[in-house]
């Protein structure tokens, strides 16, 4: 057997790259984000407040923007769900040769880089773009729609984005779903739909959690794919944080935020896995 | 009953199913078909093919220094991931430690954690400690990011590894690294290369942490497109990114030939 001595040989690198590129740097921030900034004059020396927190929760501008990250969240992973679960399902429970290809198809377009991808959806979403222009040679329409810098194009991009992850959670999660049990509830007269309401759905509930926890918290923290589908003026929760970092210099307030969008990852992530420690008590 | 591998799914979902595929790839074709175009706005019919866009790219010295910059990256932090990341999840598999449950959530933690919080974490620090804008720091602030996904993959790899052979070899009288490196390592080999792949594409891809910690002449490929995209529309971004779309999918088929990539996902 090998001892301590050597597992904490082995491990010494990884929590020393972690621990002062990762932890320690976050840690420095938290005082930044007690500090008090004025405009032009930039941060006051020996002055502690806690405004940058309180202003989050009291301004109507910071609140309008974090309404929008969670409601884009929610909005988001639902419509992951729906498009994500009967994709799933085909590849969980259709024709075993289609299986790899689908899969191949779902992790493609996920593992290409996603300043590309959202490249493609402003050639596609902008006034002069494809669907546009499109739809003005068809004479369906005589002037362009306005599918981005709004919730629209960003409800597309980011859908887009996320639906490979939520994807290949609910394929693990069919994929444990014991076929015996569909059978068994088939032969006992159950109807097709049946089946699929009383016993796949409710048996694949872990997945489709885990899923939704996952594209619920990518979609809070994104920032590339709201910064090109949402322009410098449709802001969310971390175009906000860049724009407080490199543009106003506000670093307090950009720190301030900064926890507040990490807290609130957390304790979603905190939340849904003790709500799915109860569940799995009961059962 | 329904044998085994039968296709039980019905016409409307299977339907739906193929319709949701098109939607992934929508955005790829696009970008393919913009980088052929004579016109820098999309019509269907394209108006004209070209392939002038791609030269226009690969004789333009920013994309160059970019591409350099983005596969030094990628190259770096891949390799010191797959040192400090195997040695730590096999260090973690064989329990040598106690409390290696909490230690793996730990490393896996900037998987969870908001990319733009450890980017102005890293701006701020790198600000006060000189760091700001040198190659070293950008490096690992890579790892960072990377090291996570060797850890996981590796641990997957290993949880199907027989401790009892690696044991039965140092009872034949393999020493403890001859035993390693002729028992378990090519037992974990799907494992590393997945995690290597893993990290090398998340390097690659990266833009919220390295956007605030790159110099100004010093920048990677997809913060170049980032900013390029700002400006506007132009032809040359989409040639630059299908030659990205063009790594990408031989990256990914060649992976899936040699370790069956989606079991790692």
């Amino acid at each position: 057997m090998i001892r301590p001595r050597h597992g904490l040989m082995l491990l010494a690198p990884i929590a020393l790259a972690l621990g002062g590129f990762f932890l320690l740097p976050v840690a420095t921030m938290l005082p930044t984000s007690f500090q008090e900034y004025t405009p032009g004059a930039g941060l006051t020396p020996g002055v502690w407040t806690f405004e940058n927190y309180t202003r989050i929760v009291t301004d109507g501008y910071y609140r309008e923007v974090i309404w929008r990250t969670l409601g884009l969240g929610f909005a988001v992973t639902f419509a992951c769900l729906l498009l994500g679960y009967p994709l799933a399902y085909l590849i969980a429970r259709g024709p075993e040769r289609w299986r790899t290809p689908l899969i191949l198809l779902v992790i493609f377009p996920m593992m290409l880089n996603l300043v590309v991808r959202s490249f493609g959806w402003i050639a596609l979403l902008a006034n002069r773009g494809l669907i546009n222009n499109l739809l003005i040679d068809l004479g369906l329409i005589a002037a362009p729609l306005k599918l981005m810098f709004n919730l629209t194009g960003l409800m597309i991009g980011l859908t887009h984005i996320y639906l490979p992850f939520m994807v290949l959670m609910l394929v693990a999660a069919i994929g444990n779903v014991p076929r015996d049990v569909e059978s068994a509830a088939a032969t006992l007269g159950s109807t097709r739909l049946h089946v699929f309401v009383s016993v796949t759905l409710p048996l694949s509930a872990p997945g489709i959690l885990a899923g939704s926890i996952l594209v619920f918290i990518l979609t809070i923290s994104a920032l590339v794919t709201p910064r090109m589908l949402g322009g410098p003026t449709y802001k969310v929760m971390a175009t906000l944080i860049y724009d407080e970092y490199m543009q106003t210099l506000d670093w307090p307030s950009g720190s301030a935020l900064s926890f507040s969008l990490t807290f609130l990852a957390i304790g979603v992530i905190w939340f849904s896995s003790s709500v799915i420690k109860r569940w799995a008590g009961i059962a | 009953m329904s044998a085994a591998g039968e296709n039980s799914v019905g016409f409307g979902v299977t339907t739906a199913a193929l319709a949701i595929i098109v939607f992934l790839q929508i955005p790829v074709v696009v970008v393919v078909l913009a980088a052929f175009s004579t016109t820098s706005y999309l019509t269907i019919p394209p108006q004209g093919l070209t392939l002038a866009w791609f030269g226009k790219v690969l004789s333009d010295p920013n994309y160059l220094s970019a591409i350099r910059m983005s596969f030094f990256l990628a190259l770096g932090s891949t390799a010191i991931s797959l040192g400090i990341g195997a040695a730590a999840a096999y260090a973690l598999f064989r329990k040598t430690l106690p409390g290696s449950e909490a230690i793996t959530s730990l490393l896996m933690a900037p998987l969870i954690f908001p990319a733009v919080v450890i980017g102005v974490a890293l701006l701020q620090f790198y600000s006060m400690t000189g760091l700001r804008g040198s190659l070293p720091g950008l490096l690992m602030a890579h790892v960072v990011i990377t090291a996570p996904y060797v850890v996981r993959s590796v641990l997957a790899s290993l949880a199907g590894v027989n401790l009892a052979t690696e044991e039965a070899a140092r009872v034949l009288g393999a020493s403890g690294i001859e035993a390693f490196r002729l028992i378990t390592l090519p037992l974990i080999r799907p494992g590393l290369v997945a995690g290597a792949l893993f990290a090398f594409i998340t390097s690659l891809d990266n833009v919220p942490v390295t956007i605030f910690l790159i110099s100004a002449n010093q920048t990677t490929l997809p913060v170049l497109i980032f900013t390029s995209v700002e400006m506007g529309v132009d032809p040359s971004v989409a040639a630059i990114s299908t030659l990205l779309i063009i790594v990408t999918g031989f990256v990914l088929l060649l992976a899936e030939r040699r370790v069956g990539l989606h079991r790692f996902i």
